[in-house]
């Protein structure tokens, strides 16, 4: 399999994350190479969100380390114990590589389409405008809302919303996408248009990490499956091996739930 | 009714209108720059900073704007070594006195409204913004000011027509602004209702266009809270999804 032989885009090391008493994440350890689609499943509070919000330092770990295309985003040790990132700069370059599609879209809502997705790339990358807006079209051609780019978030619905932030996220030119629940504050039946954009994605190749509780994605788009439960990995490995013979009790009761 | 009286007290008064504005445009703009850093204090993760923060809108809000004028123009000029500094040139004029007292106040007010735009802008949005790489700083101007200002912009407007009125209390500090102007005329002429009543019909019309300012900036940034304006249905209907 080529995905065996890609270089490692994302390495996550033995990442412990508590909020008050309550341990999240217990110890995750995790590559993706180049082209994978990961799938993160699990039930709610099992961790898998704040995995993923570690991996761009938008939860800080209290420990471990994450290391995106060769870059280990570098912590010091706090006064508390924990751990936090030494040079914010770093931060800011290392998440401006990864793409993140956040569950309740997050557009801005002072700006139309278009300008969210120009943003970033001219005012973080430094790219020239003229450069960013044929881009941008380009790419909200690809999410089907190229006739949309002049409106506000507010005047579209939750699916055009979604891919216009996918849209956005893609006008950076990320190493890795990640993905926190991208359709579950949809209603129903925009749940497909968003499904078919992220498909299309992992059919170019794109590198992906998405939490989700869209089993029929998980087993027919990616090419792993992750499966979490209070703090831990519990099942790891291709979807039809997952879903085919889970180890785990517990992830069988999960799927048929 | 002594039209010939009316319309000379008008030409008067609106000749002491420039004055009146300036001192306006002058202190509001300071008091709005001075408001958002105070503002931006109030969430600093510094705590003496915060502290002075809420210090300084405690006594400005909490003292009479009236007792502030009277400090900084009388008082003022006691420290000797007030009166030694470079500042003493500007401090010693009435106008710069007026001016400094009606920022300091209006920041302290406007800090609040600021403060309260800046609230409620939603989280998610910043955590996009930092989710794209971008800086805290970089943050603050491209998506919380802007969103902040526009939730601030409708109390704020009250603020400005307040700060209009307020001008007229530097007419007791000797300087001739619509109100001073309108007190001569009326130790002259004794005819303290038709003077006064012209005085009000100049603020009203003031803060009328001030109003309309306001609204129309409103209007102008809040495009993404309207309905949008019907393009060409046939670009709507046409539209793949």
């Amino acid at each position: 399999m080529s995905s065996s032989v890609a270089p490692v885009a994302i390495s996550v090391r033995d990442i412990h994350k508590s909020f008050g008493p309550i341990e999240v994440l217990k110890g995750i350890s995790l590559d993706a190479r180049e082209g994978e689609v990961v799938s993160i499943l699990g039930s709610s509070g099992s961790g898998k969100s704040t995995l993923l919000r570690c991996i761009n330092m938008l939860e800080t770990p209290d420990r471990g380390a994450v290391t995106v295309a060769g870059e280990t985003i570098e912590m010091l040790a706090a006064a508390n114990g924990k751990s936090r990132p030494k040079d914010r700069a770093q931060v800011d370059r290392i998440r401006s590589r990864l793409g993140m599609v956040f569950q309740s879209f997050n557009l801005w809502s002072h700006k139309t389409v278009l300008e969210n997705v120009i943003e970033a790339p001219i005012h973080v990358q430094k790219r020239p405008r003229a450069e960013c807006i044929e881009e941008a079209e380009a790419l909200l051609a690809k999410v089907g809302i190229a006739a949309k780019r002049n409106h506000y978030p507010a005047h579209l619905s939750g699916g055009q919303q979604q891919r216009a932030a996918i849209a956005r996220a893609l006008a950076m030119r990320p190493a890795v996408m990640l993905f926190d629940e991208p359709t579950s504050a949809l209603d129903p039946e925009l749940v497909g248009e968003v499904l078919r954009v992220m498909r299309s994605l992992a059919e170019e190749g794109r590198t992906m990490l998405v939490v989700t509780h869209e089993m029929g994605f998980a087993r027919d788009v990616s090419s792993r499956v992750i499966f979490l439960h209070q703090g831990q990995i519990e099942e790891d490995g291709r979807p039809e091996d997952v879903f085919g013979n889970a180890k785990s009790e517990r992830f069988r009761r999960f799927i048929k739930a | 009714m002594d039209w010939i009286f009316l319309q000379e007290t008008f030409v008067s008064l609106v000749s002491a209108v420039p004055l009146t504005l300036l001192l306006a445009a002058n202190s509001i703009v300071l008091g709005a720059v001075l408001a958002v850093g105070i503002a931006v204090a109030r969430f600093s993760a510094i705590a003496p900073l915060r502290w002075l923060a809420q210090a300084y809108v405690f006594v400005f809000r909490g003292t009479p704007l009236l007792v502030q004028l009277f400090i900084i123009y009388y008082g003022l000029s006691q420290f000797p070594a007030i009166r030694h500094s470079l500042l003493w040139p500007i401090l010693r004029e009435p106008y710069w006195c007026a001016v400094l007292a009606l920022a300091l106040n209006t920041a302290a007010y406007a800090s609040e409204i600021v403060r309260g735009g800046l609230l409620s802008v939603p989280f998610g949005q910043i955590e996009a913004a930092r989710a794209c790489g971008m800086s805290r700083f970089m943050i603050f101007r491209r998506i919380t000011l802007p969103l902040g200002v526009r939730q601030a912009l409708p109390g704020y407007g009250n603020e400005m027509i307040a700060m209009v009125k307020a001008t007229s209390l530097a007419s007791i500090i000797t300087l001739m602004e619509v109100t001073g102007v309108a007190a001569r005329i009326i130790s002259e002429s004794y005819r303290a209702i038709e003077v006064f009543v012209v005085a009000g019909a100049i603020y009203l019309a003031i803060n009328f266009l001030l109003t309309r300012l306001v609204q129309f900036v409103e209007f102008r940034l809040s495009p993404h809270l309207r309905q949008p304006v019907a393009v060409l249905p046939a670009i709507i209907e046409g539209e793949a999804h």
